[in-house]
């Protein structure tokens, strides 16, 4: 049971930090298909940091380079987004798409180089990192707390407040519903929107090292992150572009995710002897359940998806 | 050396791949007065403003502020030097509220996080000032179009700006709300801004503004003491010529019932409220019939569970005898129902369909134009394009393969006339189908809608401008907040009479 | 007469695609300069020649044969992301309407011992009822079909994975083989492996998949059914208003695209030319690819023939990479920058037509001038 509550915590923490990712970039107006690709790159910026850091590191200075690595990384990559939809009006399903393929792509080829540089044998994607997996863990009566959670948390209400109690968010969200208004206001729409695709990349980097940082303590970057990006967007519509139902949405999904992991520790489902595979389509059958009755009134930014030029007017 | 204007634009021209937008264009607004900017649709009037606003710089000429030569990059240098404008078609952010479209874009801010309640403060006091009442916690999707406008206003005032400028605020609002405005420009006049008012409607230049600036096709064509002037002098400065909006036409011949609509429900997509209420109505052959009222009083929505784009909520529609009340789009024009759509670009046209593929859009399922195997006959389609553009001169750079996209307005509105007048008809709706036009391209539309009344059809108008309404209808019919509410005779009425109908201020029981 | 070249859709097309391509190699190749200098420029050679890396002509051919076998399928993935695209939807779920093809055919071919024509057309079926699911979504509870595709993907593969472990090899994932277990299932060669130095894979699964995309752009060009599918993919709201069921149309448009994809599928399991790993734990990449085809083919059926046989050239000509300096994913890592290029597209042709069109000005400009000199003189 705890195991069950620890599990779901962490993939919400995921799933929350991605969505919220997706939340500010859908805000400015931009629609993120690539938070997928994002997460990738984001967790390989963390794990490269992990193989790097000496074991002797305290855990404090290891949890923020890791965490750094991975949103530099993640940032840098979600500038790629930016520049084709923003500067160049490009569509923004395809470069998502393309987002998400290069992403695992370069990733695999990246660590496989890497690898194979350290040990000429070793031609795999895998990245190892036992030891400063650990520092991301206590140990409290049982329960395995990871600090994830509690950074999640801090990111949760930061963009609670940036979203509502700023001038930043304020400009944002006008942004991704008039542009036009925000232009004859004087609000940048290109900047704004370079903001929101960047923090995007920010939350997505960090929800990407979070989600190899969950289970494993090694991980084949050729696996991507198994649609945990599309997951989160559907958490995103779920808790309609609010961040605080976007957390409640995502504690939903993250404990189908769970299930997948520690079904077998309940013996009643053990019993029912359903094949592992039902756990693991779950959360994506219970998407699809979920947008179709949730997507007829959906509350999305009203520009999104829409390349803003500045000459239409 | 004190100027008496605030902002001067002398010999301004801009210019755009093939067009001359404004050419050698001056416009000098004093200090304190309602200076009216008049022209035609396409005459520059949007061009003028974009370039004060620093959305295109001109390419010749120009901008004083106070006398002093300025340069305006984009709209925060015109913020800047105290302009501001309320656009045709509001710039506000639907689901935030008044108080945040308000100060969006000069919030005040502590360490970056909002400070609304100094905010709210300094809006309330605006409001009572110039008498401008607006819920600042509203939403602003919730609102009336009048409280928007409102809201727009006090976005120019909370941002101290010194130089107004109105663009066709009149267009939305009621005679009541439009009497409001003008008292509130006034004041606003009398507090010391400078005012520029941009219309087409001469008689609200009249009442309001001391000078008249008219533009025609681009050029400046003068500026004039409206005291001293007329309506007639106006317009002719604003077309060119002496133009008789009066639309010559034989007594009508009616004859039966083609269309019968009885309570007619349709609900509202946005609101709670009906949309179109309970609304009953004939039009027979041989008659055009007029259903005039403010823009967004329902109009849309009966159109569209007329014609089927939605579901009616209750009710029946009558088609020739033949009930049409759930009848899908397909059948409805099959059973001899024509549609002029309100908004050409959005219903009216597939824009980068070829202008022949375009005037098929109501028949390519036909036999004449699909075989039996399901093959389009692409020779009886140029053929029947060809006709087409002939007989209703639409003009397009490559004839029938030109893509729709690349024509002009008026030739796009000819095209759609050209396809659902050339269907044969029983019942021709047209839906505001001058719209955006200039003068000859409206003569030609309201020509054609005559032909069919003569040739016996049955014609149903829906329009917002009033010369229309009062010159080409045979029988008026005012909607108002989703109802009828009178039915008038254009040759007795006054359009006096027919705004206190438009503004909800006088109904009659209506019987059809 | 260069300029009205120029102006052609169709050249422009091409130029940009060209372009992509070009680009998509310069991009790859920088990357990996930076992972190993030494050998960047062999290591782009080599996905670039794929098959003629052997010097042997009878390999060459089988493995020509082998490139094609693999373009079929993705060449159906492609045609199906096309024709969705085409109606405005964007079909992302093409990759597991390819799975529970694949699942369909070879389950019916293993398990029941079907003949390769009913096992095709138990793809076809499945695929078909499979996109109606993200049609239905779309039409009646207007989910985005991008989202609602990808959870398809992933709960395609997983109902993949169990029905196929019933028939997978007892000692491995894979599953049983279709030469051994399943002949009567194995698609026709009709003599086609001969002209690949009998490369017993090639099956009349290529010739028609190229018919298949010539089929659809006569469906698309010149029937009423693909008339009215693009005018519901320009303007759904005239369609809507010219009396088009849109609804109907975006479910028979993703039941087309599910069938093109599924039957992708069956191309290439019914050719044993691969088995299905019933343990693999991400969703092929073959319906990735077909977006990256579909779209560097200027989304034109033609086009497409050519630019998925790119694709799969290049994803083909990864195995030839020096392993001890990279991983064959750079041919994936390749198709991906392209697809991102062809996000571009727009903007490539903009550029070109503005290019026209400041040269014309010019032009008009320098003749004015001229006319003005001679008026002067």
């Amino acid at each position: 049971m705890l195991l069950l509550v620890q599990y779901t915590l962490i993939f919400a923490s995921v799933l929350m930090l991605v969505a919220l990712g997706g939340c500010f970039s859908e805000h400015s107006g931009v629609i993120n298909l690539g938070l997928e690709g994002i997460m990738v790159i984001g967790a390989l910026g963390g794990a490269l940091m992990m193989r790097a850091l000496p074991n002797s590191w305290a855990a404090l200075p290891t949890i923020l380079v890791v965490l750094l690595g991975a949103v530099v990384f993640a940032v840098a990559y979600s500038a790629l987004l930016g520049v084709a939809c923003i500067n160049f009006k490009a569509d923004q399903t395809i470069v998502g798409t393309a987002l998400n393929m290069l992403g695992v792509a370069a990733a695999t080829v990246l660590v496989k180089a890497i690898n194979t540089a350290a040990d000429p044998n070793n031609v795999s994607s895998e990245i190892q990192y036992v030891e400063a997996k650990k520092k991301f863990l206590v140990n409290i009566a049982g329960f395995e707390f990871n600090w994830f959670m509690l950074i999640a948390i801090i990111m949760l209400v930061v963009a609670y407040v940036v979203l509502y109690k700023t001038r930043f968010g304020l400009r944002l969200m006008a942004c991704g519903e008039h542009p036009q208004a925000a232009d004859s206001v004087g609000i940048n729409v290109y900047k704004m929107r370079w903001a929101g695709v960047l923090i995007s990349g920010v939350y997505g980097g960090m929800g990407g090292i979070c989600y190899i940082l969950a289970g494993v303590s090694l991980w084949k970057f050729e696996n991507g992150v198994a649609g945990f990006g599309f997951l989160a967007l559907a958490v995103m519509i779920f808790g309609q572009w609010k961040p605080t139902r976007i957390a409640l949405a995502a504690l939903l999904f993250g404990l189908f995710r769970a299930l997948s992991n520690v079904y077998f520790g309940f013996p009643f489902l053990v019993a029912l002897n359903i094949p592992g595979s039902v756990y693991n389509m779950m959360p994506y059958l219970i998407s699809l359940v979920v947008l179709a009755f949730t997507s007829k009134k959906s509350r999305a930014p009203k520009a999104e998806g829409i390349p803003y030029d500045k000459g239409q007017r | 050396m004190e100027t008496p204007y605030a902002i001067e634009m002398l010999h301004i021209t801009k210019r755009f791949p093939g067009i001359i937008a404004n050419d050698d264009i001056t416009l000098q607004l004093k200090r304190g007065e309602i200076h009216a900017l008049l022209g035609e649709n396409g005459a520059g009037k949007s061009t003028l403003m974009s370039v004060l606003f620093g959305l295109y710089q001109a390419e010749e000429g120009v901008i004083k502020k106070d006398g002093k030569e300025v340069t305006i990059h984009d709209p925060n240098d015109a913020n800047d030097l105290g302009i501001g404008m309320v656009h045709q078609h509001f710039k506000l952010v639907e689901c935030f509220t008044v108080l945040d479209n308000i100060i969006l874009g000069v919030e005040p801010t502590k360490h970056g996080f909002l400070q609304k309640d100094e905010a709210r403060k300094k809006v309330l006091a605006l409001s009572e000032k110039y008498g401008l009442q607006v819920d600042p916690d509203a939403v602003v999707e919730d609102i009336t179009v009048g409280m928007q406008q409102r809201t727009e206003i006090l976005k120019m005032l909370y941002r101290d700006n010194e130089i107004l400028i109105f663009d066709e605020p009149t267009a939305v609002l009621t005679p009541q709300e439009i009497d409001e405005l003008m008292k509130i420009m006034k004041n606003l006049a009398a507090e010391g801004k400078s005012i520029l008012f941009i219309s087409h409607k001469l008689a609200e230049i009249m009442a309001v503004a001391d000078r008249c600036t008219v533009l025609r096709k681009g050029k400046y064509v003068g500026t004039v003491e409206t005291a001293k002037s007329s309506p007639e002098e106006l317009s002719a400065m604003m077309v060119g010529r002496n133009v008789n909006f009066h639309v010559d036409k034989k007594p009508a011949h009616v004859g039966d019932v083609v269309l019968d609509i009885q309570h007619m429900t349709v609900a509202s997509k946005t609101h709670k409220k009906d949309a179109v209420h309970d609304v009953s109505m004939k039009v027979r052959r041989g008659e055009i019939v007029c259903i005039a009222g403010i823009d967004g009083n329902g109009q849309s929505e009966f159109v569209y569970g007329l014609t089927g784009l939605e579901p009616l909520k209750s009710g029946t529609i009558t088609l020739n005898g033949k009930d049409i009340s759930k009848a899908s789009i397909r059948q409805r024009s099959t059973s001899g129902m024509s549609h002029i759509p309100e908004d050409r670009h959005k219903y009216g046209l597939v824009l980068d369909y070829s202008l022949e593929d375009n005037l098929v859009l109501q028949r390519y399922f036909e036999q004449k134009f699909t075989d039996r195997i399901g093959f389009l006959r692409r020779d009886n389609i140029r053929k029947y394009a060809d006709r087409l553009i002939d007989e209703y001169d639409v003009r397009s750079g490559q004839g029938p393969v030109t893509a729709a996209r690349a024509m002009s307005g008026g030739n796009q509105q000819k095209a759609i006339i050209a396809r659902e007048v050339d269907k044969a008809p029983e019942l021709l709706v047209a839906v505001q189908p001058t719209r955006g036009l200039d003068v000859g391209a409206i003569e030609f539309v309201h020509r054609k809608l005559v032909e069919q009344r003569d040739a016996g059809k049955a014609v149903l108008l829906i329009s917002l401008e009033l010369d229309e309404v009062m010159d080409v209808p045979d029988r008026i019919l005012v909607m108002y907040e989703g109802e009828i509410v009178g039915e008038l005779d254009p040759k007795t009425t006054t359009q006096e009479e027919l705004g206190l109908y438009m503004a909800g201020a006088k109904r009659d029981e209506v019987k059809a | 007469m260069k300029k009205n070249l120029l102006k052609n859709a169709a050249v422009q097309s091409l130029i940009a695609s060209l372009l992509c391509i070009v680009l998509g190699l310069l991009l790859g190749f920088i990357v990996l300069l930076f992972i190993n200098p030494s050998g960047a420029g062999e290591a782009i050679l080599a996905v670039v020649k794929n098959f003629w890396n052997y010097s042997r002509a009878n390999l060459q051919a089988k493995n020509f044969g082998n490139t094609l076998v693999k373009t079929a399928p993705l060449l159906m993935c492609s045609l199906s992301v096309l024709f969705a695209y085409k109606v405005g939807l964007f079909n992302i779920g093409a990759a597991g309407q390819y799975v529970v093809g694949s699942c369909a055919c070879l389950y019916a071919a293993l398990a029941w011992h079907w003949s390769w024509l009913p096992c095709l057309l138990m793809s076809i079926v499945v695929g078909g009822i499979y996109g109606a699911i993200v049609g239905l979504l779309k039409a009646y509870c207007n989910v985005n079909e991008v989202i609602s595709g990808i959870m398809l993907n992933w709960i395609g593969l997983y109902t993949t994975n169990m029905l196929l472990a019933t028939v997978k090899e007892p000692t491995s994932p894979y599953t049983l083989h279709l030469k051994t277990d399943a002949t009567q299932a194995m698609l026709p060669t009709l003599g086609l492996g001969k002209l690949f130095s009998d490369n017993g894979n090639v099956t009349i699964a290529i010739p028609l998949a190229v018919l298949i995309a010539i089929a659809i752009m006569v469906l698309l060009d010149k029937t009423r059914l693909g008339y009215e599918l693009k005018a519901t993919g320009n303007n759904k709201n005239a369609a809507k208003y010219a009396g088009m069921a849109e609804k109907r149309n975006i479910i028979l448009t993703l039941i087309i695209g599910g069938a093109l994809a599924a039957m992708g599928g069956a191309f290439l399991y019914l050719t044993d030319f691969e088995q299905w790993s019933v343990t693999q734990s991400s969703v092929p990449g073959m319906g990735f690819n077909g977006i990256a085809a579909a779209f560097l083919g200027g989304l034109n059926p033609i086009g497409t023939i050519f630019a998925s046989y790119f694709i799969q050239h290049i994803t083909s000509g990864g195995a030839f990479v020096d392993l001890s300096k990279y991983s064959s994913q750079i041919s994936d890592l390749i198709s991906s920058l392209i697809i991102y290029l062809c996000g571009f597209v727009l903007f490539i042709k903009y550029a070109i037509n503005m290019g026209i069109a400041k040269s014309e000005e010019k032009a008009m400009q320098k003749a004015a001038a001229a006319d003005e000199k001679g008026g002067a003189k």
